[in-house]
């Protein structure tokens, strides 16, 4: 039994080394950042094996590694989920959490090899894997450009919470709606700028049928993240006119960004503030047609009564 | 090949932690929709009644419904829900509900009342329900506020009885 149990050991300390020697081979991404994600498979594929080994051999092992790389929150927002119940434990990570590493590994390889699965299965091999991971995910990059989006707009909503928070302690004054508007609008599309030449491929993958539920689940959450921001508290139909506007100014800003050749995309920028300064006008415009339409009602009563004396 | 496992993306909303979102939604926005109902149709029913004996009580129970709407302003931006897409019609519908029953007179406008707010007081009692088999713990202000509510929409009711049977 004894025997056994060293020799699983010995198992397993020459996989953990092969790892090492893997990883060292890979000098694309931070090595400790692949050496941690190596940690966690090798104990996501223990606690699969699930060896009834005497625990004490195991821990041996594993304060080895953690004496030479201390554990690190990974980088990144951590996405929500729903969780596995009774079997998280600290170092446990679902499967969804690694798709997810392997997903923002795999950006970094979108500007040569597009959406694609090869931009994943580069992202999974930096990450120790095997590029075979890539199976994970379906072939038309669909959850590669779902998840950027959803990370984009995860990191608009910090931008956003960071500066109110500012206006908040008063180290920063309060923007007026339009140039919050047009801010946080024009920062969301900047975070496309690394990945322009390939956005129009991502768009119109977006717009597949079997994607528009989650694509439009993302645009509209986005969308009312930026309006809760600036501050909308409306209660009745302007909800849904202050979205919908605002959407098209987003969808439309996208569409000029990707026609741009000028410097620092300003032509895009000078289109966002002329459509977000129509949108203003907007508002005026509609209760001017109002208060046109109440006076015109109310001389045509005047006419009745008149008429009718 | 499709995914074992499909991605969850979300934005990350803003609601106080811990709570059941969706039910706590879909509640704020049928209340806020009954309300802003229960507001249109006291709209009608004054502008037809107001200048007679009944119009005070109408216009009394109209000031608290305007309580109610207020009070599910403030959950609604509180807790980001959105509004029904309905609310026009409700608008519409309510006020010309409210002008319609007066129109029959003041025995109508006060029967419609009771109608409306025997239906509204055993929606809230279902919510209460609800949210009492959730967790009561949790939700303590929610609660609160729909019970106020709802006694406040069943004296109404009972206002609007006695009226009718004058």
């Amino acid at each position: 039994k004894m025997a056994a149990a060293a020799a699983g050991s010995l198992r397993r300390a020459g996989w953990r080394l092969w790892r090492g020697r893997a990883v060292l081979r890979c000098q694309l991404s931070v090595p400790q950042r692949a050496l941690q994600a190596s940690a966690v498979l090798r104990r996501v594929s223990d606690e699969q094996h699930k060896e009834p080994l005497a625990s004490s051999s195991q821990q041996q092992f594993d304060s080895h590694p953690a004496d030479q790389q201390p554990e690190q929150e990974p980088q990144g927002p951590r996405p929500s989920y729903t969780g596995q119940g009774g079997q998280e434990s600290e170092d446990y990570e679902s499967e969804e959490q690694l798709q997810h590493r392997i997903l923002t590994a795999a950006l970094e390889f979108v500007p040569e090899h597009g959406w694609t699965a090869e931009a994943i299965a580069e992202g999974a091999k930096t990450l120790g894997l095997s590029a075979a991971s890539a199976g994970m995910f379906q072939n038309d990059g669909s959850e590669l450009i779902l998840h950027f989006v959803s990370q984009c707009n995860t990191k608009l909503t910090e931008l956003l919470e960071q500066e109110q928070k500012q206006v908040q302690l008063g180290e920063a004054e309060k923007k007026p709606l339009d140039q919050f508007l047009r801010d946080a609008v024009e920062a969301r599309l900047r975070m496309l700028i690394p990945y322009i030449e390939k956005w129009p491929q991502a768009l119109s993958i977006l717009l597949l049928p079997h994607n528009i539920p989650a694509s439009l689940n993302l645009l509209t959450s986005m969308i009312d993240d930026i309006w809760h921001y600036a501050g909308d508290q409306s209660t009745d139909f302007n909800w849904y006119t202050r979205r919908a506007v605002l959407t098209g100014v987003y969808n439309t800003t996208e569409l000029v960004m990707m026609q741009d050749s000028s410097p620092d995309f300003e032509d895009t920028w000078r289109f966002l503030e002329n459509r977000v300064a129509d949108a203003m006008n907007m508002g005026n415009t509609a209760n001017q047609v109002q208060s046109t339409g109440e006076a015109l009602v109310q001389g045509l009563m005047g006419a009745a009564v008149t008429v009718s004396n | 090949p499709a995914p074992g496992v499909s991605l969850r993306l979300c934005s990350t909303g803003g609601a106080p932690g811990g709570i059941n979102k969706p039910v706590i939604e879909r509640i704020i926005r049928v209340d806020h929709a009954g309300e802003y109902g229960a507001n249109r149709i006291y709209a009608g029913q004054m502008a037809v009644l107001g200048r007679s004996s009944v119009g005070p009580v109408i216009q009394q129970m109209w000031n608290q419904e305007k309580d109610h709407l207020k009070k599910f302003n403030d959950l609604m931006v509180a807790y980001r829900v959105r509004p029904t897409v309905l609310l026009p019609f409700w608008n519409v519908a309510g006020f010309v509900l409210g002008a319609g029953s007066a129109l029959l007179g003041r025995k109508g406008a006060m029967a419609c009342t009771v109608a409306v707010e025997e239906s509204i007081s055993d929606h809230y009692n279902s919510q209460i329900r609800t949210l009492v088999e959730e967790d009561p713990e949790k939700y303590k202000e929610l609660l609160q506020i729909i019970k106020q509510f709802r006694d406040d929409e069943r004296e109404h009711h009972d206002i609007g009885l006695e009226h009718d049977a004058e």
